[in-house]
């Protein structure tokens, strides 16, 4: 790909050397003296600095590929219609919805060896993982993500809407190669939502909690403050395991400690938007009781629902 | 018999029990007589009695009571004292039959049955009666019949060369207890009797209906079945492979593949054609796998913008195959797991399509050495069926875009990268199954595939031929019947689902 030029800055002019260093042979006067530089590509021998040059062009791409990315997710919530929004709430928006901070696919998953990373998540039909949808959702504004829904032999029927809930199938999905990020859905007959990924270096990982956890960190990275990261981690467990999964009075009782907690800040885990608003608000929505919610509760909902990145999930419950 | 010795002045008593004596002798042998005349008399179709038989499967505690007639094979008899117990088998299911002693049957009769030889078809007129215990060696638990007549339509010799029982037994607990198993030579040899067992009979009837729902699920999607040529002029592909036939004059080949066929009716506007027929391959491999004559089903396909549009239908089509064979057939495949114990057979739909890339990723982080151009050999192939069983949690799967180098001189080359090609391998539990691509529908490309790969070009001419006057884009592939019925049941030698199988040491039966 042709690179733009750049008309020489300084034309010719005598240039004192210092005398105290070491001399080297001029860089440009030996192109020039050895005839053009076609001369070594008619040998059929490609200059390495013209490779190396190519890998760095390769390398600048693919960070305005990331940065293209990253600036249409932030375009995106800027122009969601947020009517209801609280002050409080729109001046962490646009900081808050594009999780902060770098993330490196290799460091996270494993050298890439020159093919699709695919992630496996298996769920059962019965029960399907709100939270992990959003997550995906999350991960298409992010990478390059190839989403293939299956269903495995061991369920007879699924719904039609669990057949699309990742969305339309991309127009280059039949070139795999092409993708940064795999992601593959199967509906199966397993008691817990579960995760594998590379199958010689890390087991499976079980339940929706954590296969969460472990999507987020492709995102953003948890918080580096300890306390920060336990809290969401505590949210995390508590929509898990006693709002998904507890009796009414469980419920009821997280509801009213989302309530408190709402009632302090905007987001759950401080003043932005987490995993644990992530999960907390899949977690209500299944319970299916989001009208007779407390009052910051129901505010809380309605700042999430203006975020605009729980449509999957909504859809599914409909 | 009594001794009537010269005795003159024989009393009147022992007169009498001379005559008695006489007069059971007479009996027995009428009895005798009529027996061998009605048994004569079933080797001929001397009458046409309106008669219903009634099925073993249908021998159920609702029919207790009822007297029927019935015509089975005998699986086993054994007398004891004034009883005879029969088991009496038809195809896959079996049922317990008495003969007693009593108003309905003589002694006479108990020794007659107890001597019918195993396998020997006989025809039964009993009543059926429940029973409190179930009878846990028939495939009929719940009922035994009580026999009142008993028939021989078709005597079997005596000596039989194989036992069923030894036949249907799993190899270990043959081992464990000292009994007999058969190998597969004498089963192989003495075909008609193997063929007999639940375990074969369960095992063809799944085979059939692999190929009926081949059938159906591709008329369905608007395919056409053609028949083609098996005697052809020239050998298609390779050469090496094919068999010689004398043919009047010259020589002929038996076809490797009806490739050439399906291609040229393409072209001929028949747009989706699927073709079931042999395929005769002379490989002198002695493996699991192979044979050299086997069913061959064949698809191919024009397609629109994509050649995955002919993967997605092929893909569908096993599919389909697969879920009817797993909500029609759970009886023969469990039947079938009692001899042969296995893993269910899983798969994904839509099935899982991974391109080559992947799996030789997959195989590089596992530890195998391969180049980005190397073909699979059948250990790698093996491993990655494996690693992809352990991520995806599939027995069956497509590995898409080959490398070109190692496909045959018709594959379409990829238009993005001329390393690999536009075909694809699919596996069923780590074992290929269809080697399919889209071919060249370009005369010109095809003549400059087929010099690159050094094939005489005057061998293959009407082949070329074929592409002059307008050829639409096209691919396919061709399952084996015998190796799919195999993996799907998880088998381990295809000579198991093969009726009568060749291979290079076997021509009969």
């Amino acid at each position: 790909m042709p690179m733009y030029q750049v008309k020489p800055v300084s034309g010719d002019m005598e240039v004192d050397l210092p005398t105290c260093m070491y001399k080297l042979p001029s860089f440009h006067a030996s192109h020039g003296s050895s005839g053009s530089p076609e001369h070594a590509l008619q040998n059929g021998e490609v200059d390495p600095a013209v490779k190396a040059l190519e890998a760095r062009q390769d390398e600048i791409m693919r960070k305005l590929y990331e940065l293209k990315a990253a600036v249409e997710g932030l375009a995106k919530t800027v122009t969601t219609p947020d009517a209801d929004l609280d002050l409080t709430v729109s001046s962490s928006l646009s900081s808050s919805t594009t999780f902060k901070g770098t993330t490196d696919l290799d460091a996270l998953l494993g050298k890439d060896l020159g093919a699709l990373r695919d992630i496996v998540i298996n769920a059962n039909p019965a029960q399907p993982p709100l939270t992990l949808l959003v997550l995906h959702s999350l991960l298409c504004q992010r990478y390059r993500v190839l989403s293939t829904v299956h269903v495995h032999s061991s369920v007879t029927d699924v719904p039609p809407q669990l057949l699309s809930c990742l969305g339309p199938r991309h127009a280059d999905s039949y070139a795999r190669h092409m993708f940064q990020l795999g992601f593959t859905l199967i509906w199966k007959d397993v008691p817990k939502v579960q995760m594998k990924f590379s199958v010689q270096n890390m087991c499976p990982i079980e339940g929706e909690a954590n296969v969460a956890r472990f999507l987020f960190k492709l995102l953003a990275p948890y918080p580096s403050d300890p306390a920060a990261a336990t809290l969401v981690d505590s949210w995390l467990d508590t929509a898990f395991f006693q709002l998904a999964e507890g009796s009414a009075k469980e419920r009821a009782a997280v509801l009213r400690a989302l309530n408190s907690a709402l009632g302090r800040n905007p987001w759950l885990s401080g003043p932005e938007f987490s995993l644990a608003d992530v999960a907390c608000y899949c977690c209500v929505l299944q319970t299916g009781s989001a009208a007779s919610t407390p009052a910051n509760v129901q505010r809380w909902i309605k700042s999430c629902d203006n975020l605009g990145h729980f449509g999957p999930a909504k859809r599914l419950l409909q | 018999m009594l001794c009537v010795s010269s005795c003159f002045r024989a009393t009147e008593e022992e007169q009498q029990a001379q005559s008695k004596k006489a007069l059971k002798k007479q009996q027995k042998e009428a009895e005798k007589a009529a027996k061998k005349a009605e048994k004569q008399a079933k080797l001929v179709s001397v009458s046409f009695p309106d008669r219903e038989l009634v099925r073993v499967q249908d021998l159920t505690p609702e029919k207790a009571d009822q007297l029927i007639w019935l015509r089975a094979r005998v699986h086993t008899s054994r007398a004891k004292g004034k009883q005879c117990f029969l088991v009496l088998r038809q195809q896959q299911f079996n049922v317990q039959a008495l003969v007693a002693v009593g108003d309905r049957a003589s002694k006479q009769m108990v020794k007659f049955a107890a001597n019918i030889t195993k396998e020997s078809i006989i025809d039964v007129e009993a009543s059926v009666r429940k029973v409190e215990q179930k009878i846990e060696s028939c495939s009929q638990q719940d009922v035994e019949l009580h026999v009142e007549r008993i028939f021989v339509i078709s005597q079997a010799e005596p000596r039989l060369p194989l036992q069923l029982e030894d036949a249907v037994r799993p190899d270990g607990e043959g081992e464990e207890e000292g009994r007999a198993t058969v190998n597969q030579d004498t089963k192989l040899d003495n075909r008609v009797i193997d063929l007999r067992t639940t375990t074969s009979q369960a095992i063809f009837r799944l085979q059939s209906g692999v190929c009926q729902l081949f059938r159906d699920t591709l008329t369905q999607k608007g395919f056409v079945e053609i028949q083609t040529p098996k005697i052809i002029s020239a050998a298609s592909e390779g050469g090496a492979n094919v068999f010689t036939v004398s043919y009047f004059k010259t020589s002929a080949y038996l076809a490797q593949s009806p490739q050439l066929y399906k291609q040229m009716c393409i072209c001929a506007d028949f747009d989706k054609v699927f073709c079931v027929g042999p395929v005769f391959r002379a490989e002198d491999s002695n493996t699991h796998r192979h044979l050299t004559e086997f069913v061959g089903l064949d698809i191919e396909m024009a397609f629109n913008y994509h050649y995955h549009e002919v993967i997605d239908s092929i893909t569908d089509t096993m599919v389909q195959i697969f879920k009817g064979l797993r909500d029609n057939f759970q009886t023969e495949i469990q039947t079938v797991n009692k001899q042969f114990p296995s893993e269910p057979f899983k798969f994904l739909e839509p099935t899982l399509r991974l391109e080559y890339t992947e799996g030789v990723a997959m195989l590089r982080e596992a530890g195998v050495e391969m180049g980005d151009e190397d073909d699979l050999s059948t250990p790698n192939e093996k491993l990655l069926g494996r690693l992809v069983k352990e991520k995806y949690d599939t027995d069956f799967y497509v590995l898409d875009k080959y490398p070109l180098a190692v496909r045959p001189f018709y594959t379409m080359p990829d238009p993005n990268n001329a390393k690999y090609s536009n075909s694809y391998d699919m596996f069923m539990r780590g074992e290929e199954i269809l080697s399919g691509a889209q071919r060249i529908h370009d005369a010109q490309l095809l003549t400059e595939r087929a010099t690159h790969h050094q094939i005489d070009l005057e061998k293959i001419k009407s082949y070329i031929d074929s592409f002059r006057f307008g050829a639409p884009p096209h691919g396919g592939g061709g399952i084996g019947l015998e190796r799919v019925c195999m993996l799907y049941l998880g088998l381990h030698n295809v000579r198991q689902t093969s009726m009568f199988p060749r291979d290079p040491k076997r021509l009969t039966p």
